[in-house]
């Protein structure tokens, strides 16, 4: 795509995301979210293969239908409450609540409106992906986190606990990076919204760390092109400090301790226990093993061992990179080693 | 304590930037100077602690685990020589980095106070040793070793982290040094009894109990020598200190919750002791005579009696140097004749003898000869546990008798007899590998000497 109309288009999906962040007004919410979905189609069509049609015409059915809940429920809202400020939602009223979280977790690829996820992060291109899984969550949190008081609990739990076993279940037959991304990233918003109606502050903690970490990822399965499993495996040829970025970066995003990944779930785990909600902290924290267990896979098949391979791997030309790695060093060593900074999160308010 | 972190943390360095003649002089050098260090932490004063800051402390608890820790570095780094020969620099220097890596984990969860971070370091343990058992072990099966030891462990911890953290919102703090002031009773209902098995389940998985030793055969038998020694004489040590510092909160609960895992242990011991009569690979041998001693110390520490904790202690560090000492020899045959099994390398005291002695040495050890601290630990615990029930003698004292059988088979197996004719060229003992047998034996021989610094808190 020429320079200027991707610099026009990412201006705008830019702009959309800002605009749902800033504004009080449901209409003007909703605008933005409408301006992102729209402006980020061309960006899932950028490589003209029938598969990445399919998958922006997937994205675009979700979203718009998402999108359309949440105007109704907007509408409704307006005429049972009269206004139509962000944080004045009435939680008494049962439609309105529930429609509303059922556009957004729509918006967000949570069960039981995850099967889109996989699918479209699946056919596109392995940077399209990543501004999906990233980006893309931006505006629905920022909405979800301005209203947070208004949400029904019970069924915000519920969607996250589900969120939380399809992510993980969903994971382990995969062989494709970008679906095996695509469930992580349903697992992680399992745990992102399950803290929401408690602490939001640390909705947002999980979210910068996932962020990071799903960030690094890609950027790492950009370097070479990985898409799969198998190619993965010959990674170590190429560049083996990247194997073992990948091997560490993969467990923080597991949540093993002494990595970052570690610290949300910890914190999570901490406030659900303090609302009596031991049960599902319990459930949740053993559930995330599954997804550790599709990630071992990949380090296994990245580090800690070598699959066959012709006898002339080694005679590979090496060339110099040419795929920009922006940021991946300190956004790296901030994913993976911070946790002793964890008493930091005592400042924030 | 800084004093022992900072410089198992600039190892790193050290290795980094040794070249290849310098390296392995330069690691064993400086791990026995921080031993050296490490010594006069065994000096503990009474009944208090050495509270060297808020976040770490040492009791006599603590201070034997922790110098058996700093104790098997250098040992580790010695007998991992030759299998690492033939790798690249950088790769011995990854391997390295492992060692001290856990090493470093190990040290500050031994000396922790706050219990979340003994959680946090308990768990930490666990990425060094699983990259180490998949990445440098020999056969094919240490894939599924690691993905079994990692998730035994996670599934059993996870819920012990829920737990740390209830305990801590309704006591206030999980300070070691304030509980044990601020502790209550456990209430007797049926969430309290779901709290307790949270807690233990963990460090039961760990020690490992009888029905959750799966993943240990496997990780023993895979992993390299270094990590089938940090494994059997430290990490399992780890669940055994979890249960011994958790004990102050589990009260009376555990009285009532103890029964069946008591059981479990007393049957498991005489189960696993058994297997070791049939096994024919050597390692797997020595594995499973780890869970049968183990068993005892999960006993032991259940009962809660002054003398059965000292029994547990001392069963723990006496077991730790005899384990270890029994891979590294188990090692030494298989570097000769790469193979597992007992029955290829028979005979061998006719071509070394000294290496024989050092596998007396080992199997006497192994079945709690006097005036060992080997027969300190367990017959404290057999004590203790005679005066918890007279039953449990029938079952300990089997046990005893079938690790005695073992142990001796294992010997006859592999040094007497007639040799057999295809290892006369096996090449004769290397003088590292006598340092190494030495240095686990004569601690354990000096011990014999002055108990009193393992018995640990109940003295």
């Amino acid at each position: 795509m020429k320079l200027p109309i991707l610099t026009i288009i990412m201006t705008t999906i830019f702009t959309g995301t800002m605009l749902t962040m800033i504004s009080s007004h449901w209409l003007l919410i909703w605008i933005g979210l409408e301006i992102n979905m729209l402006s980020i189609i061309p960006i899932l069509t950028k490589n003209q293969k029938p598969r990445s049609t399919e998958a922006a015409t997937k994205y675009f059915l979700t979203q718009a239908t998402a999108s359309m809940l949440l105007m109704f429920t907007i509408v409704f809202n307006a005429m049972h409450s009269g206004q139509w400020t962000t944080t004045n939602i009435d939680p008494n009223n049962m439609i309105v609540s529930l429609t509303m979280i059922i556009a957004l977790t729509m918006k967000l690829g949570m069960t039981p409106f995850h099967f889109w996820v996989p699918e479209v992060t699946q056919g596109v291109s392995l940077m399209t992906g990543m501004l999906l899984l990233t980006w893309q969550k931006l505006a629905p949190i920022s909405i979800m986190m301005q209203m947070f008081t208004s949400i029904n609990p019970i069924i915000l739990l519920l969607i996250a606990l589900m969120s939380v076993l399809v992510g993980g279940w969903g994971g382990l037959n995969q062989t494709q990076l970008r679906k095996i991304l695509a469930y992580s990233s349903i697992a992680h918003m399992g745990w992102m919204m399950a803290i929401l109606t408690f602490c939001p502050s640390l909705t947002m903690l999980n979210l910068l760390i996932y962020l990071m970490l799903t960030i690094i990822m890609f950027t790492m399965l950009n370097m070479n092109t990985n898409m799969t499993t198998l190619t993965l495996s010959n990674l170590w040829n190429k560049s083996p400090t990247i194997t073992m970025m990948i091997l560490i970066s993969l467990l923080s995003l597991g949540g093993l301790p002494p990595l970052t990944g570690f610290l949300p779930k910890w914190i999570i785990i901490q406030e659900l226990t303090k609302n009596n909600n031991i049960a599902m902290a319990t459930v949740m924290a053993i559930m995330a093993l599954l997804n550790l267990y599709f990630y071992m896979r990949l380090i296994y098949s990245t580090s800690l061992t070598l699959f066959p391979t012709p006898n002339n791997i080694k005679m590979k030309w090496q060339f110099q990179p040419k795929k920009r790695s922006l940021f991946l060093s300190p956004l790296i060593i901030l994913s993976t080693l911070t946790l002793p900074l964890s008493p930091v999160l005592s400042t924030l308010n | 304590m800084l004093k022992i972190i900072i410089p198992t943390i600039m190892l790193f360095p050290v290795i980094w930037y040794s070249n290849s003649t310098l390296i392995w002089i330069n690691m064993t050098s400086y791990s026995l100077m921080i031993n050296l260090m490490t010594l006069p932490l065994l000096n503990q004063a009474g009944n208090n602690s050495n509270n060297f800051s808020l976040t770490f402390f040492s009791d006599s608890l603590s201070s034997p685990l922790l110098m058996l820790t700093v104790w098997l570095l250098p040992l580790m780094i010695m007998a991992s020589q030759h299998h690492l020969m033939k790798e690249s620099l950088t790769r011995k220097k990854l391997y390295l980095s492992m060692l001290i890596s856990l090493q470093m984990f190990l040290i500050m969860t031994f000396s922790a106070t706050e219990l979340i971070l003994f959680y946090i370091l308990f768990e930490a343990t666990l990425i060094p040793t699983l990259i180490i058992i998949t990445r440098w072990g020999n056969q094919t099966e240490r894939l599924n070793a690691g993905l079994y030891f990692l998730f035994y462990t996670l599934i059993g911890s996870l819920p012990l982290l829920v737990a740390l953290i209830y305990v801590q919102i309704s006591l206030g703090s999980l300070n070691y040094l304030v509980m044990n002031i601020w502790f209550q009773d456990m209430s007797s209902s049926w969430s309290s009894n779901l709290l307790w098995l949270a807690c233990i389940m963990a460090f039961m998985v760990k020690m490992p109990l009888y029905g959750l030793h799966l993943w240990l055969p496997k990780a023993h038998v895979e992993a390299p020598i270094a990590g089938s020694m940090v494994l059997a004489a430290v990490l399992l040590k780890l669940g055994g200190y979890g249960m011994l510092r958790l004990t102050i909160i589990l009260n009376p609960t555990t009285k009532i919750m103890a029964y069946p895992f008591i059981m479990l242990c007393l049957w498991g011991m005489i189960m696993t002791s058994s297997i070791c009569l049939r096994q024919t690979d050597l390692k797997s041998l020595i594995a499973y005579s780890s869970v049968s001693h183990m068993a005892l110390v999960i006993v032991a520490i259940l009962m809660q009696t002054p003398w059965s904790f000292m029994g547990a202690t001392a069963l723990m560090i006496a077991h730790g140097l005899t384990s270890s000492m029994l891979f590294c020899l188990a090692n030494s045959n298989y570097e000769r004749i790469h193979s597992r099994t007992m029955l290829l390398a028979r005979g061998l005291q006719a071509f070394l003898p000294l290496m024989a002695t050092w596998w007396l040495l080992a199997s006497l050890t192994n079945l709690a000869l006097p005036p060992f601290i080997n027969l300190i630990g367990e017959l404290f615990v057999i004590m203790a546990s005679f005066s918890w029930s007279n039953v449990t003698i029938t079952m300990t004292g089997l046990n005893m008798l079938i690790t005695a059988l073992y142990s001796l088979y294992m010997l006859t197996m592999t040094q007497r007899g007639k040799f057999t004719y295809h290892i006369h060229n096996i090449k004769p003992s290397y003088t590292r590998e006598n340092t190494l047998m030495s240095m686990h034996m004569l601690p354990l021989i000096m011990l014999t000497l002055n108990p009193k610094i393992i018995m640990g808190l109940t003295y």
